[in-house]
Formats: structure tokens, C-alpha cells, sequence
């Protein structure tokens, strides 16, 4: 394994650039960036590199009056009397992502949150039709989480407070990637403030004790 | 840079008859140009633009943007609709639908031409940008969501870079041969990525693959490639 940055490492940047992520994980992905500058400028690299690939084509060929449907095209935009309609401004919140606020549109209090197990709730935001799941997953500071494996890949970022995973402590803005390799899974949330994260699931996890397979119900992760 | 840009030796498959020649003779002349004559004065067609060509593919959207420059919209187009359909087309999509997405793509230019910020981001990067996000959106009914688009951090182009054709086209250059000199796994691998939007499970199942070496192959490659793009920043 690769050392513990929290950081998504390069071969997910390039697949989100390349558009090769699912809409959940590009959504994940998109609220991390954006707490590193550094991340940022990588992605754009990729997408530069996406840039370069477009460029090198062999250029097709385009139907008779192409450019001529096109200047249609933006005539009838013009012709439009105001297409551009007044919008509301964005929902926004100092502990949000900017993708996510616009998504959840309200703060993290006025939620309806669901009981997930002692010291936890959850919400699901949003399930996919490839199965993954978009989580909002939330635990009081101290919370020790059940021993899980993974069945398929997980992305996790963390929005308030933090966790530990043996070695590797995760604050906000880190993400951490878990896949069916990391068994034995054991978050265990900091004292403190409440653990906030923002998950993408693309299979349900596995509770290993007897206890965490009474709570898998509820868990329902 | 007295290298012949990739365009122009692939006449066989480019769009037929005049348009070809007609992007044939105006990258000559533009090539030729350039050298002796860095800087000149306003464009009013199609074809002194490209005589002109100390107008950057850059500056050509300024000039949507302030003017409304219909021969600069149609000198991009006749650059960039023919790739993005051939990128569309190589992601799967039939020719009638590659050719209106790639339109919308420029029509988007049009309609955009006043937040592009040359200073930020180059317009090629920009244009798979948006091509990639309408594929998507079209194929699977989803919402790519965008890394901050507007604030895209000014990091790989210089101001004064932007300006000079020469410089972009030496970029672009410089990636391909970086592209080119990757060792061919590992040029699989981002192509796979690029042009098929293979996730990682998929190039592993596909090339027979433990995942662990398809994305150490991506992170090399990438880095190579990373190396030559902060290079000519």
C-alpha cells in the first residue's frame, strides 16, 4: 500500500479527468480537489493531457453546412428573448464542499439524519443505478465503529472532525479509499466534535462481529 | 519546431477536398509566417486570420468574446469540430450524433466565449472539458461534476505564453512526443482511460491485469507526461 497522505492518488486524477469515474465518485472527487490547491492543478494537468489527445486526432470529416447549422444554432440562442433567468445564489456553507452544499442545499443540522448504530446516524443522499450509494455518514467524537471488510470499493472524505484506521489519521479534506484488500476495518472516530463524511459505496460492506452483524440493518451500508 | 504538425500529415483521412487543402496551405502559410513576422494588426476573414497567425486559437475567443467575430468563431470551428467529432466517434458514438455533440461543443464556445480565460486554462483543455461532460451527460443521463471550473488555478500558462502560436503549438507537440515515448503499456493504458473512459477494473479485466499494475502504469505515465506540461510552463 501506498504511505497515508490522504490524499486521492494520481491514477484517480487522471481517470477523473479522462471522464472514466462514475457520477458518484467524480462528485466525491470534485469536493475533495477543492480542499487542495495542489490536487486542483493536477487534475487540470490531466485534463491538459485530455486537451493534448483532442488536439492529435485524425480529424473527422463534418457533414455538408456544418459550420452553417452551427451559426443556425446560435442565432436561435440569440434570437432566445432571456434565457438567462435569475437564480438563487447557490447555497453555501464554510464545513461544505461547494458540489456538495449546492446538492444538499441546507446545513449539516437541518438534515433528517437516520439512526445507524450507537453514536452514529447516516443519510443516503442518493443511489445509482450501477448500485453505488452516495452517503452522508455521521458519528459523535470517541465513537469506535465495528470491524468491517470492504465487497467493492469505497470513497471516503472526511467533512468535520476526524478518524483513525490503525496508523492513518483522517481530518477534513482527506479522503481515504478502501477496496475488498482492506479487511479488517476499524475507524475509530477523534474525540471531539462529530465525524462528518461524505461516502461513495459500490458494494455493501461486510460487518465482521457478531454485534456489527446485528447492526448491519441498521448500518445498511 | 520546424517539425510538421500532425494535421497536416494526415490529409488521407481529413475532411475532403477543400477543406483539407484549404487547413493544409493555411498551416504552411501560418508556419511560414510566424517567423518573420511575430505581431500584426486586426483580422477580418477567415483567411487573413490564418495568415495572421499571431492570433492564437486563445485570442480567436477573445475576439468572440468582445466582437461577436463570426470568421473567428468559423476559424475554431474549422479546427475543432472535426477533432471533436473524431474523439466523440472514438468514445462510441455514431457520426450524426459525434458531429451534434461536437457542435454543441462549439456552440457552447460561443455562448462561453466571455468567462474563457485564456490566462487559465488552454482552450484545447477547455474544449475536452466540455465535450467530455456532454458525452456524459448524453450517454449516461449524468452530471460529471466540475473541479472549481472557474477557478482553475493559472498555473501551466504563462500570460505572455497564450499569445504566441509557436509556443502553444510546441506545448502540444511536446505532450505528443512525450505521449510517444511512453513505453506502450503504459500509452495503453491512458488511452484507455482517455478514449474508452475505462475505469481502472475495467483496463485490469480488459488486458488481463492485476489492478495494482494498471494504476501504477497510470501514475507513471501521467508523471511523464505531468513532467513535460510543467516544463513548458
Amino acid at each position: 500500500m501506498t504511505a497515508h497522505t490522504g490524499l486521492l492518488p494520481d491514477e484517480w486524477l487522471v481517470s477523473y479527468a479522462a471522464g472514466a469515474l462514475t457520477e458518484a465518485q467524480a462528485l466525491v472527487v470534485a469536493c475533495h480537489a477543492e480542499y487542495h490547491d495542489e490536487m486542483k492543478e493536477r487534475i487540470a494537468d490531466a485534463e491538459a493531457v485530455g486537451g493534448v489527445l483532442l488536439e492529435g486526432v485524425v480529424p473527422a470529416r463534418l457533414s455538408v453546412g456544418a459550420l452553417d447549422d452551427a451559426f443556425k444554432a446560435i442565432e436561435a440562442l440569440e434570437d432566445e428573448p432571456s434565457s438567462v433567468k435569475p437564480t438563487a445564489p447557490a447555497f453555501t456553507d464554510p464545513r461544505m464542499p461547494a458540489p456538495l452544499a449546492a446538492l444538499l442545499g441546507k446545513g449539516f443540522d437541518e438534515l433528517k439524519w437516520g439512526f445507524m448504530g450507537p453514536g452514529m446516524k447516516k443519510l443516503m443522499l442518493k443511489t445509482y443505478e450501477n448500485g453505488e450509494r452516495l452517503w452522508l455518514l455521521r458519528a459523535k467524537g470517541g465513537t469506535e465503529m465495528p470491524f468491517h471488510d470492504h465487497r467493492g470499493l469505497e470513497f471516503t472524505l472526511v467533512l468535520t472532525g476526524g478518524y483513525k484506521v490503525g496508523d492513518a489519521h483522517y481530518t477534513p479534506g482527506m479522503m481515504e479509499v478502501a477496496g475488498p484488500e482492506d479487511t479488517h476495518h476499524q475507524p475509530i472516530i477523534d474525540e471531539g466534535e462529530d465525524c462528518i463524511c461524505l461516502a461513495v459505496t459500490d458494494a455493501p460492506i461486510k460487518l465482521h462481529s457478531f454485534v456489527g452483524r446485528m447492526f448491519q440493518p441498521f448500518i445498511g451500508l | 519546431m520546424a517539425k510538421t504538425p500532425e494535421n497536416i500529415a494526415a490529409p488521407k483521412d481529413a475532411p475532403c477536398g477543400k477543406m483539407a487543402v484549404r487547413r493544409l496551405t493555411e498551416e504552411r502559410a501560418g508556419a511560414s509566417l510566424e517567423a518573420v513576422k511575430p505581431q500584426s494588426g486586426e483580422v477580418r476573414n477567415i483567411f487573413s486570420a490564418r495568415k495572421d497567425t499571431a492570433a492564437s486559437h486563445e485570442m480567436l475567443v477573445l475576439r468572440i468574446a468582445e466582437h461577436r467575430d463570426r470568421s473567428a468563431f468559423a476559424e475554431l470551428f474549422s479546427h475543432y469540430a472535426p477533432r471533436l467529432k473524431s474523439y466523440l466517434m472514438t468514445l462510441g458514438l455514431d457520426d450524426e450524433k459525434a458531429e451534434d455533440i461536437a457542435q454543441e461543443v462549439m456552440v457552447t464556445l460561443w455562448r462561453k466565449a466571455v468567462q474563457f480565460d485564456p490566462e487559465k486554462a488552454r482552450l484545447s483543455t477547455w474544449l475536452f472539458r466540455v465535450a467530455r461532460n456532454r458525452f456524459i451527460d448524453h450517454t449516461r443521463k449524468q452530471k460529471y461534476t466540475e473541479v472549481d471550473a472557474d477557478d482553475h488555478v493559472a498555473h501551466m500558462v504563462a500570460p505572455e505564453q497564450t499569445d504566441t502560436p509557436t509556443l502553444q503549438r510546441q506545448y502540444a507537440e511536446r505532450v505528443s512526443a512525450a505521449m510517444a515515448e511512453l513505453k506502450p503499456a503504459q500509452k495503453q493504458v491512458i488511452e484507455l482511460s482517455f478514449y474508452h473512459e475505462k475505469s481502472h477494473s475495467e483496463i485490469a479485466a480488459e488486458l488481463e491485469l492485476p489492478l495494482g499494475t494498471v494504476k501504477s502504469r497510470i501514475r507513471i505515465a501521467f508523471e511523464a507526461l505531468r513532467k513535460e506540461l510543467r516544463d513548458m510552463a
